[in-house]
């Protein structure tokens, strides 16, 4: 049996550990918060983007009224052959099941489309190191004569990675994003990529978070997310989730001002559909043009923001949980290095007791 | 007053602006135009300039924007700039890379027109840029 000394040291050390994760979970707290509030403050932009294309989209004639021919490279649906995958994962670990999960759909997306060709764009280090450990890099060779673009190598792998952006997560600005929506709307309009699929954590609060895979291009439907899947944190998971908030202060339902904000959200839904009958300073069609690639960098910019959010999160309750169960580990090694100390001391008793009794 | 306008000026990563004004200046793509009390409804495309808001609370202030588009309502003005910021905020020494590497794009753009635009582009809104942060005060 251990002694006294020994165990006293392991108390200390996972009292050392305990303090590590709760120092860890308070700092997610606050940048969970911070990330809650960028990606709120973010949704009025997003939610006008959305509701002005769907207006113009009643009067921009996409489709030409005589060949039935769609007007936008990026409305046009191809048979999917070649597909972008962008996967939105974390840049450091200790957060849980936040980055397996996503790897998990991202794999599980791979494998029900082995029969096409898959390219993968990784926004975070956890992710972009993954992909490349698994997968070849693809590789291009010198400009395409006709139209100055990299062209593309033999493919060595079903599945190759594409170089994503390097920026960290936690600095990533708009800018970054829109390089990336370039990249992918570059690929797609020169046929390079017949569909993108988003795969991303989603955060709508603490308690409620789901990895979804989300088809980006060709866009089919402007006010609603297509979301291709989807999966649900359990009832245990969400109630580890709510202590965990609970005791980092962090609240549940985000912004007391939730009815201003709701407003403004409305507001936002009605940009650009006034039932007026607005005068254009460029043809609809034009601007219906330039909006559409915006709309998928604010997609994209979207996804990154909740994932942000959704990492912290994630941490917040991991770190929490690993917090508890040093507490419980401190408890029953104690209890146990009591009980070893009462052991000893009996014994002493019993043998000074019985070395008095023989004389 | 019953006679003001509400503009707001948001960008991708909150709202900028907020308040009410008497006129507002909006650099659209085709050139400025300034927009009072009762204007028709107009939605239009921005292209890289200032946005001037004239008579607010706060006196007169000015904001250079890039890549957008506004929707003008008779009593409501709302701007999406994808770059919005203070003329005092901007940084010069960036812009003026960033008008260099635009010449750069340019002469190297041979006779694609899309890269040609391209560049085009990207030396105006530095061309934008460097004018209002020229201009203070």
């Amino acid at each position: 049996m251990a002694n006294v000394l020994d165990l006293r040291r392991r108390i200390r050390s996972v009292r050392n550990t305990r303090q590590i994760t709760k120092a860890m979970k308070m700092v997610a707290a606050a940048k969970l918060r911070r990330a809650q509030e960028r990606a709120v403050s973010a949704r009025p932009y997003a939610a006008m983007l959305a509701s002005v294309l769907e207006s113009l989209k009643r009067r921009a004639e996409i489709y030409d009224p005589e060949t039935g021919e769609c007007r936008h490279p990026l409305l046009l649906t191809r048979p999917e052959k070649r597909i972008l995958l962008v996967v939105v994962s974390g840049d450091k670990g200790f957060a849980g099941a936040f980055n397996t999960n996503i790897f998990k759909a991202a794999a599980n997306f791979i494998l029900e489309n082995g029969d096409k060709e898959i390219d993968i764009e990784a926004i975070g280090r956890k992710g972009r190191d993954l992909f490349r450990r698994r997968y070849p890099a693809a590789q291009f060779t010198g400009n395409n004569e006709e139209d100055q673009r990299p062209e593309r190598q033999q493919r060595s792998s079903a599945v190759e990675v594409l170089a994503g952006p390097t920026a960290a997560l936690e600095k990533i600005d708009y800018d970054a994003v829109r390089e990336v929506a370039e990249e992918i709307i570059g690929l797609y309009t020169h046929e390079q990529i017949d569909a993108a699929y988003l795969v991303y954590n989603e955060f709508k609060s603490v308690i409620q978070q789901r990895v979804v895979v989300e088809r980006v291009l060709p866009i089919l439907s402007l006010t609603i997310h297509e979301i291709e899947k989807a999966e649900e944190p359990t009832l245990e998971e969400r109630e580890r989730a709510a202590e965990a908030a609970l005791s980092a202060g962090v609240s549940l339902y985000p912004h007391e001002a939730e009815a201003a904000q709701k407003q403004l959200e409305d507001e936002a839904k009605n940009f650009g559909t006034a039932e007026v009958d607005y005068i254009y300073e460029q043809p609809p069609a034009e601007i219906f043009a330039d909006v559409l690639p915006r709309y998928v960098t604010s997609q994209l910019y979207h996804a990154t923001l909740e994932s942000i959010a959704a990492e912290h999160a994630a941490r917040m309750t991991a770190m929490d949980s690993a917090t508890n169960n040093a507490s419980d580990m401190i408890d029953s090694l104690t209890l146990t290095m009591n009980r070893v100390r009462q052991a000893a001391i009996t014994k002493e008793i019993i043998e000074i007791v019985s070395g008095a009794a023989a004389i | 007053m019953p006679d003001q306008l509400k503009v707001r000026l948001v960008t991708p990563d909150r709202i900028l602006v907020d308040q009410t004004v008497e006129a507002v200046e909006v650099p659209g793509k085709n050139g400025y135009f300034e927009v009072l009390y009762g204007a028709a409804p107009l939605l239009s495309e921005i292209g890289a300039g200032e946005v001037r808001l004239h008579g607010g609370e706060a006196g007169d202030r000015r904001y250079s924007v890039a890549r957008g588009f506004v929707e003008v309502l008779p009593e409501r003005v709302t701007i999406l700039a994808e770059e919005a910021e203070k003329p005092q905020d901007i940084d010069t020494a960036a812009a003026q890379q960033q008008l260099q590497h635009g010449e750069k794009l340019w002469s190297e753009a041979g006779e694609d027109p899309e890269k040609y635009a391209h560049a085009n582009e990207v030396m105006r809104e530095a061309e934008a840029r460097l004018e209002s942060a020229g201009e203070k005060g």
